[in-house]
C-alpha cells in the first residue's frame, strides 16, 4: 500500500504517464511521415525527384528523432543524443555519407522500434487509464443517452446503475496510473541504448545534429542547426524542380483546348511544406528573439512552427482534393495535443532548468575565478624569478662597471656587455610572459594569424583550417586561442604524434573548434591544463569535450557561444 | 640623414633621439602617434621614418598602419618599424609593395648600437632589415622542407642573414668569413633552392622571403 502511495505521489510516475500517452499521437505522426517518405522515395526511384525526397527523408528522420528524444529527455530523464545526420561535407560522396551514414540508420532503427514497442505501450496505457475514467464519468451522461452504455455485455441504463460502478473506477484509476511507472520504465533502456551519445563523435562534431534543449549545451551534438547555405540550396533545388514540373505541365497542356488538371500541385505542396519547416527551424535557431516568445524554448518554438506548417499542409491537401468532410480537424487536434503537452513540459521544466542553470553558472564562475587566480599567481612567480631577478643582476653589473670605469676600463666594458645581455634576456622573458597573458597579434589580426604564429613555434605539422567570416568577441577569441595553445602544447609533449589537425568555424553563432592528433591517446581530461581550459571555456558558457581513448587518437572539441 | 621618429613612450622616444643624434643622424621630428607621423613625413620628407608598432589611440597596430600609409602616400620613404614583439604577418604586410627600404626589428636590437645603426643606414639606403626572430619563424615554417634540409648548417646561417637583408660584406663580417667564401655559399644556396641570381641585395631578400613564405 505504501509502495502504491509513494508511486502515486511521485512526479516521475506522471511524467512517464504523459510520455506514454503522448506516444499515441507522436507515434502516429512519425509513422505517417516515415511511411509517406519511404514510399515516396521508392515510388520516385527512377526519376530525379528521388534525390529531394531522399534528403527530405533524412531530415525528417533527424527531426522526428530530435523531437522524440527531447520528450524522452525531459519526461523520462534519459540522456538521449540525436544521431548525426547532416548534409555537411565536401563533394557528393561525403554529403551522402553524412546524410545516410550510421546516424541515419540508427535514427531509423530508433523510430521504427519506437513505433513497434512504444505505440502499443501507449495504446495500452490509454486503455488502462481510459477505462476507469469512463466508469467515473458515466453517471454524468448515461441518464441522458438513449440506450445507455454497454461494457462487454454489461448494460448500464440508469443513473443509479452507473453510480454503482463509480467506486470500481475510483479503485482502478490509481492502479492504472501506477502501471505507468513500470511500463514507462521498460521503455527507458530502449531509448537509452539506441540514442546513446558518442558513437560517432567526429561526425557529430563536424555536422552538428540540431535540436538540443534550450540552454543545455550537449557537446559534440552541436547546437548547430541548419545553415544559411543549406537553406538557400534547399530553396534553389525546390525552385528548379517546381520550374521543371510547371514546364512539363504547361508543355503537355499546350495543345489542349482547356488547361489540363493542375497535377504539379501534388509534388509542390510537400516541397513547400518541407521548405517552410526548414526555414522556420533556421529562423528559430538564428533569431533568439523568436524563441523568447515561446517561453525562451528553442525546441518549443521549433515544434510549434513545424506542427503549424504540417497542419497547413494537410489542410491544403484537403482543399486541393476537393474539400468535403473536413478531416484535417483530426490532424489539428493531434498537433494541438502534442504542442500543448510540449508547452506544458517546457513550462513545468523551466523552474527546474533555471535552478540547474544557476548551479552551473555558479560553478563555472567559481572555476573561472580559480583559473584567474592561479594564472595571476603564476605570472607573479614568473616576474619574481625571471625579469625582476635579471634586472637586479643588471643593476649590479652596471654598478660594478661604474666603479671600475676609472681604473679598469677593460673589466668595465665586460661588465657592460654582461649588463646588456641581461637586459636582452629580461626583455625576452617579459615578451614570452606577455604573449602567455594575451598575444598582441590576436588582438591585431585575429585567430588565424595568432594560431599560425603558434604553429610556427612548434615542431608539429599543423593543418589549420579557419572559417570565421566575422571576428568573434575578444573574450571568445582569446579562449579559443588558449584552447588551441594548450592542445598544441599537450600534443607536442604527450601524444607521441607530430601531426595536428585544427579546424575552427563559426556555426550558428557559435565558434566551434576541433583539434585532433594521431597519437596514442590516453590523455587525462581531469589533468591540470585541461581542467583550466574547461573552466576558461565554461566561464563563457561554452563546452569542452575531450575524447582520448587508449590507443588514440585524442580529439578536443570546444564550442563557444558568440554573444 | 634626416629621420622622423614615432614612439609614444617618452622615455624611449628621447632615448632613441639621443642615440641617433649622437651618431650624426638628424632627427627632424619625434611624434607620439600615427596621424602625426603621416603629417610630419608628408611635410618634412625625411630619408627614414622609425615607427613603433603599437601607438595610441588603440595601442594595437596603429604604427604599422601609419607606416604603410606613409609608403602609400609617399612611395620611396624608407620605414623602420620597431616593436616589443615580432610577427611574420607584419613583415609580410610591410614587404608587400616589394619596394625596398623596409625594416622590421625588435626593440631589443637597439641595444646592439652598432648593428642597429647599420640597419638604420641600410634601410634608409633602400635595403632591408628583418629581425632574426622573424627569419627564424619563417624558417620554422619550412622545417619539413626538403631543399632546406639539403643546405649545410653554415649555408643555413648564411641564408638566414640573406633573409635579414644583409649584404655579402655584412654577412662576411658577422660570420668572420672572407667575402669570397660568402659569395661561394650564396651561389650554392641559390642553386640548391633554385632561386634566380640577383644583382641587388633587396631583390635577393625578396626572392629568399618569397621562398620561405611559400612553405606551409
Amino acid at each position: 500500500m505504501t509502495t502504491l502511495a509513494r508511486t502515486l505521489t511521485d512526479r516521475v510516475t506522471y511524467r512517464r504517464l504523459a510520455y506514454l500517452l503522448l506516444e499515441v499521437p507522436l507515434g502516429t505522426i512519425w509513422f505517417t511521415v516515415l511511411v509517406t517518405l519511404w514510399s515516396l522515395g521508392f515510388g520516385l526511384i527512377v526519376t530525379p525527384f528521388v534525390i529531394p525526397s531522399a534528403i527530405a527523408l533524412a531530415f525528417a528522420t533527424k527531426w522526428c528523432t530530435a523531437i522524440d528524444a527531447e520528450f524522452a529527455r525531459s519526461l523520462l530523464g534519459v540522456d538521449a543524443h540525436v544521431p548525426a545526420i547532416s548534409i555537411a561535407g565536401r563533394g557528393w560522396r561525403e554529403r551522402m555519407h553524412s546524410l545516410f551514414g550510421p546516424g541515419f540508420w540508427r535514427a531509423q532503427t530508433y523510430l521504427w522500434t519506437r513505433w513497434l514497442v512504444g505505440f502499443p505501450a501507449g495504446v495500452l496505457m490509454l486503455a488502462l487509464v481510459g477505462f476507469p475514467i469512463s466508469l467515473i464519468v458515466e453517471p454524468l451522461w448515461v441518464p441522458f443517452v438513449h440506450g445507455g452504455a454497454n461494457f462487454y455485455g454489461l448494460h448500464i441504463h440508469t443513473f443509479l446503475q452507473a453510480l454503482a460502478f463509480v467506486p470500481v473506477g475510483v479503485v482502478l484509476l490509481p492502479l492504472s496510473v501506477a502501471a505507468a511507472r513500470p511500463l514507462g520504465g521498460a521503455i527507458i533502456p530502449l531509448t537509452g541504448r539506441l540514442l546513446r551519445a558518442g558513437n560517432e563523435p567526429w561526425q557529430a562534431a563536424a555536422g552538428g545534429a540540431g535540436f538540443g534543449v534550450a540552454g543545455s549545451a550537449r557537446a559534440g551534438l552541436a547546437l548547430a542547426g541548419p545553415t544559411r547555405r543549406g537553406l538557400v540550396a534547399h530553396a534553389a533545388v525546390d525552385g528548379v524542380l517546381t520550374a521543371v514540373l510547371l514546364t512539363i505541365w504547361a508543355a503537355t497542356s499546350l495543345g489542349a483546348t482547356s488547361l489540363e488538371y493542375f497535377w504539379p500541385i501534388w509534388p509542390i505542396l510537400p516541397f513547400a511544406a518541407a521548405l517552410g519547416m526548414h526555414a522556420w527551424v533556421y529562423s528559430v535557431r538564428h533569431n533568439p528573439e523568436l524563441a523568447r516568445r515561446f517561453h525562451g524554448s528553442v525546441s518549443l518554438a521549433g515544434s510549434s512552427g513545424v506542427a503549424a506548417i504540417f497542419w497547413l499542409f494537410t489542410a491544403c491537401i484537403w482543399a486541393v482534393s476537393g474539400g468535403g468532410y473536413f478531416w484535417p480537424i483530426w490532424t489539428l487536434l493531434g498537433f494541438a495535443i502534442v504542442v500543448a503537452v510540449h508547452a506544458a513540459v517546457v513550462l513545468l521544466a523551466s523552474p527546474r532548468q533555471l535552478v540547474e542553470r544557476i548551479e552551473s553558472l555558479t560553478a563555472s564562475r567559481a572555476g573561472a575565478v580559480d583559473v584567474q587566480d592561479s594564472e595571476l599567481r603564476r605570472i607573479e612567480r614568473d616576474l619574481h624569478d625571471g625579469a625582476q631577478a635579471r634586472l637586479v643582476a643588471l643593476g649590479m653589473s652596471l654598478g660594478m662597471a661604474e666603479q671600475k670605469l676609472a681604473d679598469d676600463p677593460e673589466r668595465a666594458g665586460e661588465l657592460l656587455a654582461e649588463a646588456r645581455a641581461g637586459a636582452e634576456a629580461a626583455l625576452k622573458e617579459l615578451r614570452d610572459l606577455a604573449r602567455g597573458i594575451h598575444p598582441p597579434v590576436l588582438t591585431d589580426r585575429g585567430l588565424e594569424a595568432a594560431i599560425t604564429s603558434l604553429a610556427n613555434a612548434t615542431h608539429m605539422h599543423v593543418a589549420l583550417s579557419v572559417d570565421v567570416p566575422q571576428r568573434p568577441p575578444a573574450t571568445v577569441e582569446s579562449a579559443a586561442y588558449f584552447v588551441v595553445a594548450e592542445a598544441l602544447a599537450n600534443a607536442a609533449k604527450h601524444s607521441g604524434s607530430d601531426w595536428l589537425d585544427i579546424r575552427i568555424a563559426t556555426v550558428a553563432r557559435h565558434l566551434e573548434l576541433e583539434i585532433k592528433d594521431d597519437g596514442h591517446g590516453g590523455a587525462n581530461p581531469d589533468g591540470g591544463g585541461l581542467v583550466g581550459l574547461r573552466h576558461r571555456v565554461e566561464a563563457l558558457d561554452g563546452t569542452l569535450e575531450i575524447t582520448s581513448p587508449a590507443g588514440g587518437p585524442t580529439t578536443i572539441y570546444a564550442e563557444l557561444p558568440c554573444v | 640623414m634626416r629621420v622622423v621618429i614615432a614612439e609614444d613612450l617618452a622615455l624611449l622616444r628621447d632615448g632613441l633621439t639621443r642615440l641617433l643624434r649622437d651618431n650624426e643622424i638628424e632627427v627632424v621630428a619625434a611624434v607620439a602617434d600615427g596621424e602625426s607621423l603621416v603629417r610630419e613625413v608628408l611635410a618634412l620628407r625625411p630619408d627614414l621614418a622609425v615607427v613603433d608598432v603599437r601607438l595610441p589611440p588603440g595601442y594595437r597596430d596603429e604604427g604599422l598602419r601609419a607606416a604603410l600609409e606613409v609608403r602609400r602616400q609617399l612611395p620611396g620613404t624608407a620605414v623602420l618599424v620597431i616593436s616589443q614583439y615580432v610577427e611574420p604577418t607584419y613583415a609580410e604586410e610591410l614587404l608587400a609593395d616589394r619596394a625596398g627600404g623596409v625594416g622590421y626589428l625588435l626593440k631589443d636590437r637597439i641595444m646592439h648600437v652598432t648593428d642597429f645603426l647599420e640597419a638604420v643606414r641600410r634601410v634608409a639606403d633602400g635595403g632591408t632589415a628583418l629581425d632574426p626572430e622573424v627569419v627564424a619563424q619563417l624558417f620554422s615554417r619550412r622545417r619539413h622542407d626538403e631543399p632546406l634540409e639539403r643546405l649545410t648548417p653554415r649555408e643555413r646561417e648564411v641564408l638566414a642573414m640573406m633573409a635579414e637583408g644583409r649584404s655579402n660584406g655584412g654577412i662576411a663580417e658577422a660570420l668572420v668569413l672572407s667575402i669570397g667564401a660568402v659569395e661561394k655559399h650564396v651561389q650554392s644556396i641559390l642553386s640548391k633552392l633554385d632561386l634566380p641570381q640577383s644583382s641587388s641585395d633587396h631583390r635577393r631578400v625578396l626572392a629568399v622571403l618569397t621562398y620561405l613564405q611559400s612553405g606551409e
